[in-house]
């Protein structure tokens, strides 16, 4: 079969006056403007496109349009690109997937003398020895991957996302899709119409009948005339819950694509039919085409399919096609009407092309010689949308396909999907189809706005939900065809033919699910869009069943593929930085990820930092500290219920440290709580906490305590936060503040006091200390940030103040002691082993974990210890892991290291059992080189004033 | 005429590559790999889920303690839950010591898998990297890995440059937004045939006599003598189960369900501290191979490989709220070409091709809940999570050890329901939630 471009046709979508010039496997080719990259290959003579999965077999057309399973090919480092529907653009530099060496001369095509031995699944039945050739059995069978390649280098192109709340959406712009937009429009409803192709009209556009281009034309001209929001080159990929919609919008001016998230009122579904292959010897051989390839390549391209054409019809599709051939002067050698019972058996030819038709009559097969084969032997209904949303469509032997059964109300069929009928009547059911959606949509309208809080009332009452009265289409009958009297392909784009099925269905694999999980038919790329109704055929004839009762596979989203790139849209990626960070990037700041944070982790030598606080004073910027704003009389008992300790009689002016745990008795959180005024309280978590804990909040005040008055805020960055830290601390803070005394007793340690910082007033500040040193944690209005801290500074100067940042606040933290949440606790560490068992109150009513809590109090549990190792030199590694002598019994681990500038030797925290957790007991630690050194528990978690003199003072 | 074929078991065919070929020479065809029974009215034993823990039960009931009168009951056909629908990879490279010993040795009846259920289950032991984008998540890795090391499981932290040596299509620069700054390696792990793993233990078990129902559904658990309603609960002893196909006696009846774990155990008047969520996953279109390894991202909330056909497999955690829907959602696959696109940027115009969702049963520790329950004769392998599928082999050994011998086997003593009632939680919460 060798393709050609004849005269203009009628309604061909190409220019003929715009040629484009591209690259087919390296050599030049040209289109003209509106051919799709495989109508201008098959214009230019180019019978094969492809090689198939496991027999490399030579593929050509057999569609031409998108689900065409041999028309997948590589544009650029795009792979698998639909050359049935993506359009021809000038420069295109087009590859053939799955050949090698070339498409024309495949070494692998080597495989088709092996096809008795490669039956469906043969792979789980050998390569099982030797075991140790395994890996190499794999490797092979790997390079069988089908597909295009991927370059890495690909950068992520500009995408994008929209949100649209249309009353009326509707898939599919055929002729019912259009008229179901027109008139929902018309009755004042906001309406969407997207279709997959790149022009409205579904089957029309493909049709030569003069009555079909006249109606086209006129509904053309209305939708141009409406306001209906029309979305060609755009697929609804998925149908979720309550009508929640994604679209690919693919011709989008700017981004590559876009992904349209709609949430529809009402929702239209009518994608039309597609054409279903015959099952036969051969059926896979270029030159044998559906009905439907063959009217696009003569209307829409002007495309002659061959010289000698065999039409196979049984419908009017058939038909039209053998009309359409003859027309652009294909000689029709014969058409075999399915409907009166005729049938073809096989063709023959080479594995390139078709030479002859074998048909099947009375007097056994006839041979018909022809280079093409049209085949039109019926339907598959793309019920995928209807599936998402929960229908099981219902299969009438009668009309040969599955219809919908029992959608939900607000997803409403029509077109070729619900039934047939003429034009006038898809046209009728398509506009009734609008009307109601229109006033469903109307009423879900009027009920969201009712429910939704508002200051003007809605005004009426709810439209009645209209019930369907539309008069149904009705049911051609069609002949059941599926397999002819041989074997063929089932599923082209995986090489499953039907011998293969029922063999898989003869060894047990016998239901649609096992036997396309045993052969992978319907797993490919297209989906089961053509082939997932002759798979259960297959299986049914196998099991001596009908289609009914074997039912069908559910189509899961998308509809059609949709790529990463349109997924992920526009990737937004936050980077939070605290107002003060301009000042540390100044500085030579080293700079540490934290979540979505980036922190200063030092200055240059954090050791350094470290004497200086220890020495003068130091500051810190430690904006990143979750921060609740809590409100209302009904603080205390969240307090209560979310911390261990105990919260009901904390006086204004006092700040407590508090430790919250999970329902499992785990630590989750910690930090301190201040009480602001009368029912205003500042809740202060970790940095890396600070999401976690707000929803923890929440959840608890949503679900469990509505009926308390508490208003949470997160005021995480409406300040910023900055640690004063040091001896000299409070000689620094008195020259900045104003009214407010700073000595022990006017402001003692874990207390609050609301302050004018360097003339900022709003700011609040605590008197805490996680470094252990005599320190002010100021919180001020965070675009005040930068002002305070370079105030700060300059008023330091004289006292040798200097900034600290995060890995120097760790070496303070753990020469106090003080643990870290989720670093020396983990997701096994309960209250008590922190040490902190102490605050845990048992006897509140009640708190979250308490019952975990309660058991726990009866057990031994892994205690968090100090440790100190016996070579002060030695800094064990954060991971390396306690254990019994020489043996590789795990005793605990080192969940914090340092080495301490204040003490001049190495410090830990770790995890250990409870029988090790005496002070002065002897550990054996495990390095990660091997090495096994010695440690010794330490009284206290302080390794350095365990009195916290210095802290209070 | 499924009665005729039951009772006639001729030694079954065995699978090599010679067979193939004189099959194929001969075009001959393979007989059926599990038999279609009649259902009797007594069994030994029965199994409720023909998933791969059910199905693994039973085989080694069989195989190990040569209880062969066994009923594999599925509601569906065999496979079609959890079983067919996780991301098929298995590991080791566990937090905790108990862990590590469970899946090490679920690891090993991987590797002998092929051979001894003589099907290709084709365990690809390609290597398994999770990622760590974080100080925190860095200092977890290496914790795991000396864990792993004592535990004797081949398991490493890496840098970037050996990240890329392992899988050069990550992005190992400091241009993503959260750059790769190590990972755990564990060079063992990889994925496996999920479907096979299925077919090859109910072949097996077939062929020693265990029957497989499917399409059968348990709608009540029979028992005596309990605390509750009917008999049933705790102090109680099973009696049988009754069917959708008709009314089986039994004393033993195991509970290897997920999605319904917790309705199923209803019956029998034993409440699960279980709750159920959705986890999605979905897969790509196949492009030639460029992704060695498995990879996995806890902090990007991903999972990925590239199955032998070509194809991403992709999977993420667990939806956050409980739901006993299977459809997938629009957001999962946004939030995760978002994640993946991170890692490798180059993927972009790879198209997702199909979405789907499974059930996960949870429990408060993330550990699954495995042997004798208050009922007597009612026993459960089930609350498995996220991450039940790499322990089937060594869960259905360790349940038909309990089950045959009516003890509790020593590696399976810490995941005895009766630890909910005094908080002996174990735990594998800080590597399990997303580590795939």
């Amino acid at each position: 079969m060798t393709m050609s471009r004849q005269g203009v046709q009628p309604n061909e979508v190409i220019d003929r006056s715009t040629k484009l010039r591209f690259r087919w496997n390296g050599k030049r080719f040209s289109g003209f403007e509106g051919d799709t990259i495989a109508s201008a290959l098959a214009a230019s003579g180019e019978q094969i496109f492809s090689r198939s999965m496991k027999y490399h077999r030579p593929r050509g057309i057999l569609t031409a349009d998108y689900w065409d399973p041999n028309l997948m090919v590589q544009v650029g480092d795009d792979p698998n690109v639909r050359a049935g529907h993506r359009l021809l653009e000038g420069g295109m530099d087009v590859r053939s997937q799955n050949a090698w060496p070339s498409l024309n001369r495949d070494i692998k095509a080597a495989n088709r003398f092996l096809g008795r031995f490669l039956t469906a699944g043969f792979y789980y039945k050998t390569f099982m020895r030797p075991q140790w050739l395994w890996p190499t059995y794999e490797r092979v069978l790997a390079t069988f991957a089908p597909g295009g390649k991927i370059d890495l280098d690909t950068p992520h192109a500009y995408h994008d996302k929209r949100y649209t709340h249309p009353d009326v959406v509707v898939a599919g712009a055929g002729p019912a899709g259009i008229e179901a937009a027109l008139a929902a429009s018309s009755a004042g409803a906001s309406v969407l119409l997207v279709e997959h192709e790149h022009a409205v009209g579904g089957h029309l556009r493909y049709s030569s009948d003069a009555a079909d281009q006249a109606d086209l034309a006129e509904l053309r001209a209305a939708l141009e005339a409406s306001d209906i929001e029309v979305l060609t080159n755009s697929t609804m990929t998925g149908r979720y819950e309550d009508n929640w919609l994604g679209i690919v919008q693919r011709n989008h001016p700017v981004a590559v694509e876009r992904l349209i998230k709609a949430r529809a009122k009402t929702l239209v579904v009518a994608p039309g039919l597609i054409e279903r292959p015959y099952v036969f010897e051969g059926n896979d051989r270029p030159g044998v085409i559906t009905s439907g390839a063959a009217r696009r390549l003569v209307n829409l391209w002007g495309i002659k399919p061959g010289e000698r054409a065999v039409v196979f019809s049984a419908n009017a599709e058939g038909d039209a096609a053998a009309a359409d051939l003859e027309r652009v002067g294909t000689e029709i050698a014969a058409v075999i009407d399915g409907r009166a019972g005729g049938r073809i058996s096989s063709t023959t030819g080479s594995s390139r092309a078709v030479e002859a038709v074998m048909v099947a009559g009375p007097n056994g097969a006839q041979r018909i010689e022809a280079d093409v084969l049209v085949v039109a032997a019926g339907w598959t209904a793309p019920t995928s949308l209807l599936n998402m949303a929960g229908d099981r469509p219902v299969y009438d032997p009668a009309a040969a396909r599955f219809f919908p059964s029992d959608p939900p109300s607000i997803v409403l069929a029509t077109g070729g999907l619900a039934g047939d009928g003429d034009l006038d009547g898809l046209r009728r059911h398509g506009a009734d189809t609008g009307r109601l959606a229109a006033s469903r949509a109307a009423a879900v309208r009027h009920r969201l706005q009712a429910r939704t809080a508002r200051a003007a009332p809605v005004n009426g009452d709810e439209p009645a939900w209209a019930p369907d009265e539309r008069p149904p289409l009705g049911r051609d009958p069609h002949p059941e065809l599926y397999r002819a009297d041989t074997h063929g392909m089932v599923d082209m784009s995986e090489d499953i033919s039907s011998k293969d099925l029922v063999a898989a269905a003869h060894e047990g694999y016998d239901s649609v699910e096992l036997a396309k999980r045993y052969t992978t038919a319907t797993m490919g790329p297209s989906q089961g869009k053509l082939e997932t109704v002759n798979t259960v055929a297959a299986i049914a004839e196998a099991r001596g069943e009908t289609i009914s009762e074997v039912g069908t596979t559910v189509w899961r989203p998308p509809f059609a593929p949709i790529t990463l790139g349109a997924l992920a849209g526009r990737m937004f990626e936050p980077v939070r930085v605290s107002s003060i960070h301009p000042w540390h990037e100044a500085n030579n700041v080293s700079v540490i990820q934290a979540g979505q944070w980036l922190r200063p982790d030092h200055y240059g030598d954090p050791q350094a930092e470290v004497r200086n606080v220890r020495r003068n004073v130091g500051l810190i910027d430690v904006t990143p500290l979750g921060k609740l704003d809590l409100r209302g009389p009904d603080v205390p008992k969240l307090l209560s219920l979310l911390y261990v300790n105990k919260w009901m009689k904390l006086g204004i002016g006092r700040v407590r440290y508090g430790m919250m745990c999970a329902e499992d008795g785990v630590v989750l959180d910690d930090g301190v709580t201040g009480r602001l005024g009368e029912d205003h309280y500042m809740m202060s978590t970790t940095s890396s906490g600070a999401g976690g804990v707000w929803e923890w909040v929440e959840n608890w005040l949503q679900t469990e305590r509505p009926d308390w008055q508490v208003h949470v805020t997160p005021v995480t960055t409406a300040y910023a936060s900055i640690n004063v830290a040091g001896p000299k601390s409070r000689e620094l803070m008195s020259r900045v503040c104003e009214g407010v005394g700073l000595d022990a007793e006017a402001f003692p340690y874990m207390t609050v006091r609301d302050a004018t910082v360097a003339g900022v007033t709003g700011c609040f500040m605590w008197r805490i200390g996680f470094t252990g040193e005599l320190s002010f944690e100021l919180h001020v209005p965070a675009g005040h940030g930068l002002h305070v801290w370079e105030a700060l500074m300059e008023a330091g100067s004289d006292l040798g103040v200097g900034p600290f940042g995060l890995e120097g606040q760790r070496i303070m933290r753990l020469e106090k002691g003080h643990f870290i949440v989720g670093q020396d606790t983990d997701g096994l560490t309960l209250g008590p082993s922190t040490g902190m068992g102490s605050l845990i109150k048992l006897d509140k009513d009640d708190f979250a974990g308490k019952p975990e809590l309660a058991w726990a109090a009866d057990r031994s549990l892994p205690m968090v210890v100090a440790i100190q190792p016996d070579d002060p030199d030695v800094v064990p590694e954060e991971a390396a892991q306690i254990v019994r002598g020489d043996t590789n019994e795990i005793l605990g681990r080192i969940t914090s290291s340092r080495h301490s500038p204040t003490l001049n030797r190495s410090i830990c925290l770790g995890q250990v059992e409870p029988d090790l957790a005496a002070g002065g007991t002897k550990l054996t630690v495990l390095l990660e080189s091997g090495e096994r050194i010695s440690a010794t528990v330490i009284d206290h978690h302080a390794h350095f004033d365990p009195a916290g003199e210095r802290l209070r003072g | 005429m499924a009665g005729l074929v039951s009772g006639l078991r001729k030694r079954p065919p065995k699978y090599s590559a010679a067979a193939l070929a004189w099959k194929g020479l001969r075009g001959q065809s393979w007989p059926r790999v599990w038999r279609d029974c009649d259902l009797k009215r007594s069994y030994d034993a029965v199994v409720i889920g023909g998933g791969v823990h059910g199905l693994a039960t039973a085989y080694y009931l069989a195989r190990n303690h040569g209880m062969t009168d066994v009923a594999v009951l599925d509601k569906a056909y065999l496979g079609s839950g959890g079983s067919g629908r996780n991301t098929a990879i298995v590991r080791s490279n566990y937090l905790t010591p108990e862990g590590v010993a469970f899946y090490d040795r679920s690891v090993h009846l991987y590797e002998q898998m092929a051979v001894e259920l003589n099907i290709n289950v084709m365990f690809s032991q390609r290597g398994h990297l999770t990622l760590a984008h974080s100080d925190a998540s860095l200092r977890t890795m290496h914790w795991r890995a000396e864990v792993n090391k004592l535990g004797g499981v081949n398991s490493s932290v890496i840098g970037p440059d050996e990240i890329k040596k392992e899988c050069p299509s990550l992005d190992t620069s400091d241009h993503p937004r959260y750059p790769i700054q190590g990972a755990l390696y564990h060079p063992p792990g990889g994925v496996v045939r999920h479907d096979a793993v299925v077919w090859g233990y109910a072949r097996a078990a077939d062929h020693m006599g265990v029957e497989t129902h499917q399409k059968t559904e348990v709608t009540d658990i029979v028992c005596e003598g309990g605390d509750g309603p009917d008999g049933k609960g705790a102090g109680g002893r099973v009696t049988g189960v009754r069917t959708n196909r008709g009314d089986i006696s039994t004393p033993i009846v195991i509970n290897c369900t997920a999605g319904w774990a917790s309705l199923i155990s209803t019956m029998a008047g034993v409440r699960l501290p279980i709750t159920t969520h959705p986890l999605q996953a979905a897969v790509t279109e196949p492009v030639k191979m460029f992704l060695p390894t498995v990879v996995v991202s806890g902090s990007l909330h991903v999972y990925v490989s590239q199955t032998d056909r070509g194809e991403l497999v992709f999977g993420a955690s667990v939806d956050p709220y409980a739901n006993y829907s299977v459809r997938g959602s629009l957001e999962f696959t946004e939030g995760l070409a978002g994640h993946v696109l991170e890692l490798m940027p180059g993927v972009s115009r790879m198209r997702i091709l199909r979405q789907w969702s499974g059930l996960c049963d949870m429990t408060p520790d993330y550990s699954p809940v495995m042997g004798f329950t208050p009922v007597d004769g009612f026993l459960v392998d089930v609350g498995w999570g996220t991450y039940g599928f790499k322990a089937a082999p060594v869960s259905g050994e360790q349940m038909a050890e309990a089950a045959a011998t009516g003890r509790t086997p020593k590696l399976i003593e810490a995941f005895a329901l009766s630890r909910f009632e005094g908080g002996e939680l174990v735990g594998e919460k800080g590597a399990a939630s997303v580590g795939h």
